[in-house]
């Protein structure tokens, strides 16, 4: 299938024209321009405006046309959605190719009609266009940014392979902000909105060849092209982790039908077992598409399914316990003989050698460390799972960054449970930060673990 | 709906077995059909959707006698539910029921689907989905899936016998592009074979 839009031109202009940027810092083109002055974007700038010559510090153009000496990449339309045809058309004429249109006021209020025109003028000029009524596009090495958010609303993430793909521009822009908490580094953030050119296939099959982005992580309320869908699909699972979650779950409009497998084959469930038999891991909510983000964005794939915890609490071991234990692919590790040898040398007599093992509430750095270097090294252990509470005498910061080390020279996957309030929330930072996942229950970090697992092995699966 | 008969007939076309069955117009056609097995009997018309709710199916039918007081009975209750016919089939040796069935659709196309099926296939709804055309693996991990997956096949001769049947619904699915909805309901599965007793092919 031949990519009906260049999208990377699109995510790196070179020279990008922002149509209603304003001096007004309360106007959407003004946010717009201040963002992109703020990421630091090094390509060129063009704010349009007919009332302005320069703002902030810019010169200003009355029309994308008066820009004779550049051609531009990229567009950005930020103004009412009853003067986005003509924009776009001037756009047409000068060349533009790429556009993202980030105004509201069209199907999605029962204007279906302004948006066929949009649609009539980018047939016109060949145009790709995203959107209308979305946030638009963010790419943190090109560095450019299309949303109208003031920065000191919503946190930028930081550079890295995690791309980042919303429909609704509310959801997206939550999780945008929320991502960069949760250590979960930033390639790509598209949201596509009424997805009148471009859309989710599109965009799926640009990131699938895209060099920057390792794990697609997806929010969607329908699908547009479903066979084309499903083609792109076929060849991105065995390629990339996606982490999907699709909105629409409990549509209970299924009307009757004339045989139990129609009966039974609804429209979330069609969409989810399709979903699945590609490879995609499916989340029901925010927080389990954020457990899954997470951990394919900081983890190797496992090399099998036994998993050995480590834990500085008798409790949550045992809940962990509990979790690896009733999950549906995990199973608890034995711990090999030389590994007990090794862990019987360090740790004090009050260790109980065995999986859980049971470090103690003293348990200082050292101790995780030692711990950590026998059992990531036990051949019997694919899985590590570190319980850190760090309301515990021993447990303070060398204890993550003893943890963020250990991780860095594993090759196996290792996350951490941590469960609590302030000094807690200061360490999981530097825990995630430091590329190690954390879960707040062992019950969210058994079923980000299992994801994991049954994508390796899918991904592994012969036809 | 298809017809019983052609539905069996486009089964036979990818070697899915069905039981061995007629249409009898008249007892002692029933009697003949039997020569000496156990047989079912089953009213079929379009007027009954649950037949084993309605009443509609006699089973375990042996002997003239037997045989010919079912035959009779269906044709009484036959009367309100014209047109109508009986289908006489050998009665399947027992095992675990499931179902088996084919759906389109509107945006995805043809998509397959298993369950634990007879009584059980509304009330768990353990049914796993998938796309056409699967391939073997995508076969055994609809089974692997499936809550119920064990009770289904234990593994070795039986799991590789269902997930060829699978296999041969997709393909039938796939190449049939008239048939819009499929249910074979139930299927009988026994360690190292199979009968599909019940055949809804809609088009």
């Amino acid at each position: 299938m031949k990519a009906r839009y260049d999208l990377r031109t699109m995510l790196k202009p070179k020279s990008v024209a922002i149509i209603g940027a304003s001096r007004n810092p309360d106007k959407v083109g003004h946010i717009i321009l201040q963002n992109y002055l703020s990421a630091g974007y090094s390509g060129k700038l063009y704010p349009i405006n007919p009332n302005a010559d320069e703002i902030l510090g810019l010169r200003a153009y009355k029309s994308v046309l008066d820009i004779k000496r550049d051609s531009i990449d990229l567009a950005v339309v930020a103004i009412p959605a009853e003067l986005t045809p003509q924009a776009l058309n001037d756009c047409g004429k000068a060349g533009i190719r790429n556009v993202v249109v980030v105004s509201g006021g069209f199907a999605e209020v029962g204007n279906g009609a302004l948006q066929d025109k949009l649609k009539d003028i980018c047939d016109k000029y060949g145009i790709a266009m995203i959107g209308p009524n979305c946030l638009g596009l963010m790419d943190t090495r090109s560095r450019i940014d299309t949303l109208f958010l003031p920065s000191y609303k919503i946190s930028r993430p930081f550079i890295g392979r995690v791309s980042f793909v919303s429909q609704s521009g509310a959801v997206g822009s939550t999780i945008l902000d929320i991502i960069s908490s949760e250590g979960i580094g930033l390639s790509k953030f598209i949201s596509y909105g009424n997805a009148v050119c471009v859309d989710e296939v599109d965009i799926l099959e640009y990131l699938m060849a895209d060099d920057e982005t390792d794990v697609i992580v997806m929010y969607i309320e329908g699908i547009k092209r479903g066979k084309e869908f499903v083609e792109v699909a076929r060849k991105l699972g065995k390629k990339k982790p996606v982490v999907i979650l699709k909105a629409g779950r409990t549509d209970a409009g299924v009307t009757a039908a004339h045989s139990h497998t129609a009966a039974l084959a609804g429209n979330y469930a069609t969409q989810e077992a399709i979903f699945r038999q590609f490879g995609f891991t499916v989340a029901k909510d925010l927080d389990e598409l954020l457990d899954y983000a997470k951990i394919f964005a900081s983890d190797p794939e496992p090399k099998g399914n036994r998993v050995s915890i480590i834990t500085n609490g008798g409790g949550t071991g045992v809940l962990t316990t509990d979790a690896v234990a009733s999950s549906r692919s995990l199973v608890l590790s034995q711990l090999a003989n030389e590994t007990r040898a090794a862990l019987a040398k360090t740790m004090p007599a009050l260790v109980n050698v065995t999986n859980p093992l049971d470090l103690a509430g003293d348990a200082d750095a050292k101790r995780y460390g030692d711990a950590l270097t026998a059992v990531s090294a036990d051949e019997n252990t694919d899985i590590l799972i570190v319980i850190a509470l760090f309301q515990t005498p021993g447990a303070d910061s060398k204890v993550a960054a003893e943890l963020v080390h250990q991780k860095g020279d594993m090759d196996k996957p290792m996350v951490v449970i941590s469960v609590g309030s302030d000094y807690t929330g200061l360490h999981k930072k530097i825990l995630e930060s430091g590329g190690v996942p954390v879960y707040e229950s062992p019950s969210a970090a058994a079923k980000a673990l299992e994801a994991l697992f049954e994508y390796g092995r899918f991904r592994d699966r012969k036809p | 709906m298809l017809e019983y008969a052609q539905a069996k007939k486009v089964l036979d076309e990818y070697g899915i077995r069905s039981v061995e069955s007629a249409y009898v117009g008249a007892a002692d056609e029933a009697v003949a059909f039997s020569d000496g097995d156990r047989i079912v009997l089953k009213l079929i018309s379009d007027k009954a959707v649950h037949k084993t709710k309605e009443g509609l199916v006699k089973l375990d039918l042996k002997g003239e006698d037997e045989i010919s007081a079912a035959f009779r009975y269906l044709e009484d209750r036959g009367r309100k539910l014209r047109p109508y016919k009986i289908l006489a089939q050998k009665m399947a040796e027992s095992g675990v029921e499931i179902i088996i069935g084919g759906n389109t659709d509107a945006q995805f196309g043809r998509m397959l689907l298993i369950g634990l099926g007879g009584i059980y296939v509304e009330t768990f709804k353990d049914v796993e989905l998938r796309l056409c055309p699967i391939t073997k693996a995508d076969a055994k991990n609809m089974l692997e899936s499936l809550r119920s997956g064990k009770v289904i096949t234990h593994g070795g001769a039986s799991t590789k016998m269902v997930a060829n049947l699978l296999f041969s619904v997709s393909k039938l699915l796939i190449e049939h592009e008239e048939i819009s909805e499929l249910d074979l309901n139930p299927v009988i599965v026994r360690e190292g074979s199979y009968d599909v007793v019940d055949i809804r092919m809609i088009k």
